[in-house]
């Protein structure tokens, strides 16, 4: 408010100091765990096939499922949850951190 | 009565509640309420998210993909609920402050284009339209199964039913409840699967953890193998599903215009979170009735071949119910559940496309004095127009309900997805990227149907179904790059995205 930004661009990949900066790291933290365990776990499935760390996968069992399918089929969703919950903790967290900064009521 | 007469009145039953209660409630509110009297906190807001999105793609498409493919099946258990991940960290609150809620609106004002505007309607008709075959599809064929008719009769015949219900409901002015559907549909998808397993002796309480042992038996007695990754499909295949699923749920027009019924950002975001788990409780189950499917057919000795087990595929919930001998009511609480989703998925999409065609193509394009009766008109017009484009479309679908509803996904990711995602978080995208990126998208979409016989490479990197992995960062790049290259967009845009959509707090 105090210093007047001129010519500001909104960019995902170059935020403004203050809340907007700490709102794109979470949203950056949160994308990284959201494609290294959609898109990685899959690339693991995939390389490890035919050695022992792949059967390791593949064999092992939870719930009587086989691990992988296990992880895929069950546990990532519940991992979205998991991910959107601490999102939305987080968000609320540096919300009330910056509307006290700013001297305003909450939204 | 007989079982098929018992399932027939369970299914009337219900869809005539939902009338009733609406009913019921409408006077009520009205009286009592006011016009708050429909936001009934996070976890109803959640339940109203979770029903929204619920179709027959979850509710007989999912169990049928995963019937017939396995492990690669799953791409859309991911793919249906991480994009919800994308949807909240990405777009939820931005949107919401933004304050257009529908696509055409959003990118009509963000671009400051009517043209943009109109090809975006265009585009949402298109994605309602497809994703509708898709749920006709469903609708029949639980026509034809019930009333033992075959399928292009069932789905006429469940064409008029849906008709006559959006008229009916649209005389009286029933309200859509969506908290009361999502119980119906959600209680009427797992109780048959705990029925089920408990008759098949596996663990009933939960049988969304309690096929694993079903998954062995199967392997072990009958050597098939359900888990086998990447054996129906390759890596690519599977990450290029998944992605376009997961990036269509957020680009898809009916579920961003999601947060309209709840009061605030904050309430706005955590309901994402209980729809999305309410979502997971569905997804959870729908393997096991695939995985149920396959052992029944094992057992009795019958392995169809691929063709058949193809056919079957979509109904695998309703006939592996039926193989079990489950009660004939209990098959029709199982049948009211899938087509009370169709139905009401079909009722919003037809009614937002006849909404879109009204206001964001015939008041803004065609004629600006057009009065209120004429625009009402118009949309009921085009209620019925889509709805007989539909059925055509889908009194031969061309595949499975899965692979359909993924289509409209690909459609959304490719096009609705980065303009929202670049109109939100990149203040020099302009209408020129916009347009253009929109043709860009539309093309990556048709590029397999279209040129796949010419360029086998082309359908290779693009499929059908899951275009979107290569599709959407190639927009988003056509983007970025005809944005640049042209005049940025207005002064009070950019002000407008820095002050009120990301500076709201400083």
């Amino acid at each position: 408010m105090s210093q007047p930004e001129k010519n500001y661009q909104v960019n995902l990949l170059r935020p403004k100091q203050g809340h907007m900066r700490d709102e794109v790291l979470i949203i950056l933290a949160i994308l990284f765990g959201w494609g290294v365990c959609t898109f990685g776990f899959q690339l693991l499935v995939y390389l490890c096939r035919g050695t022992g760390a792949g059967s390791l996968l593949t064999r092992l069992t939870l719930f009587n499922l086989p691990l992988h399918f296990w992880f895929t089929g069950q546990f990532l969703p519940l991992w979205f949850i998991v991910l959107c919950v601490v999102f939305n903790l987080y968000v609320d967290r540096i919300t009330e951190y910056h509307s006290r900064k700013r001297d305003k009521s909450y939204e | 009565m007989n079982d098929s007469s018992w399932s027939i009145f369970v299914v009337l039953l219900v869809l005539a509640s939902f009338i009733v209660v609406g009913l019921r409630q409408k006077s009520r509110e009205s009286q009592e309420y006011g016009f708050g009297g429909r936001y009934t906190g996070r976890i109803g807001g959640g339940a109203a998210i979770a029903s929204n999105w619920m179709s027959a793609a979850s509710l007989m498409g999912l169990a049928g993909i995963i019937y017939l493919q396995g492990y690669q099946g799953l791409a859309y258990v991911i793919g249906w609920t991480g994009g919800y991940v994308l949807l909240l960290v990405l777009l939820a609150s931005q949107i919401r402050r933004f304050g257009k809620f529908t696509a055409p609106e959003f990118v009509g004002e963000r671009y400051g284009s009517q043209a943009a505007r109109a090809i975006a309607a265009a585009i949402s008709i298109a994605i309602s339209i497809i994703y509708c075959v898709a749920q006709f599809k469903g609708i029949g064929l639980i026509f034809s199964f019930m009333f033992g008719i075959d399928y292009q009769q069932g789905v006429t015949y469940g064409a008029l039913a849906v008709v006559s219900y959006l008229v009916i409901s649209g005389m009286l002015g029933v309200p859509r409840n969506q908290q009361l559907q999502y119980l119906v549909i959600s209680v009427s998808f797992i109780v048959p699967l705990m029925w089920l397993a408990r008759k098949l002796g596996y663990f009933w309480l939960l049988p969304q953890f309690g096929y694993g042992r079903a998954l062995t038996d199967l392997s072990r007695q009958f050597n098939i193998d359900f888990t086998l990754p990447f054996a129906n499909g390759s890596l690519y295949q599977w990450c290029a599903l998944c992605f376009t699923l997961m990036v269509g749920t957020a680009g898809l027009p009916h579920v961003l215009s999601r947060f309209y019924t709840v009061p605030n950002v904050r309430d706005a975001r955590w309901s994402v979170v209980w729809g999305l788990f309410f979502i997971a409780l569905i997804y959870w189950s729908a393997p096991a009735f695939s995985v149920f499917g396959r052992l029944l057919e094992a057992r009795s000795g019958l392995i169809p071949d691929p063709a058949a087990a193809r056919d079957a595929a979509d109904v695998i919930a309703l006939k592996t119910a039926v193989w079990a001998g489950l009660p004939g009511w209990l098959v029709g609480v199982l049948a009211a559940g899938a087509l009370s989703a169709a139905f009401f998925t079909v009722a919003g999409l037809l009614m937002t496309g006849a909404a879109s065609i009204s206001h964001d193509i015939y008041y803004s394009m065609v004629n600006r004095s057009a009065s209120e009766s004429a625009r009402m008109q118009v949309a009921k017009g085009g209620t019925l127009v889509l709805a007989a484009i539909v059925l055509l479309l889908a009194l031969d679908p061309p595949g499975l309900i899965a692979e359909i509803t993924a289509v409209a996904f690909a459609l959304a990711g490719n096009t609705i997805f980065p303009l929202f995602l670049l109109g939100i978080w990149w203040g020099r995208a302009n209408r020129y990227g916009a347009i253009a990126g929109m043709l860009t998208g539309i093309v990556c979409t048709a590029i397999a149907p279209l040129c796949g016989g010419i360029f086998p490479q082309l359908a290779l990197l693009f499929p059908v179904t899951s275009s979107a992995l290569l599709g959407a960062p190639l927009v988003i790049a056509v983007m970025i790059a005809v944005s640049l290259a042209t005049p940025a967009p207005s002064e009070e845009m950019g002000r407008f995205l820095e002050k009120e959509v990301h500076g709201h707090l400083d």
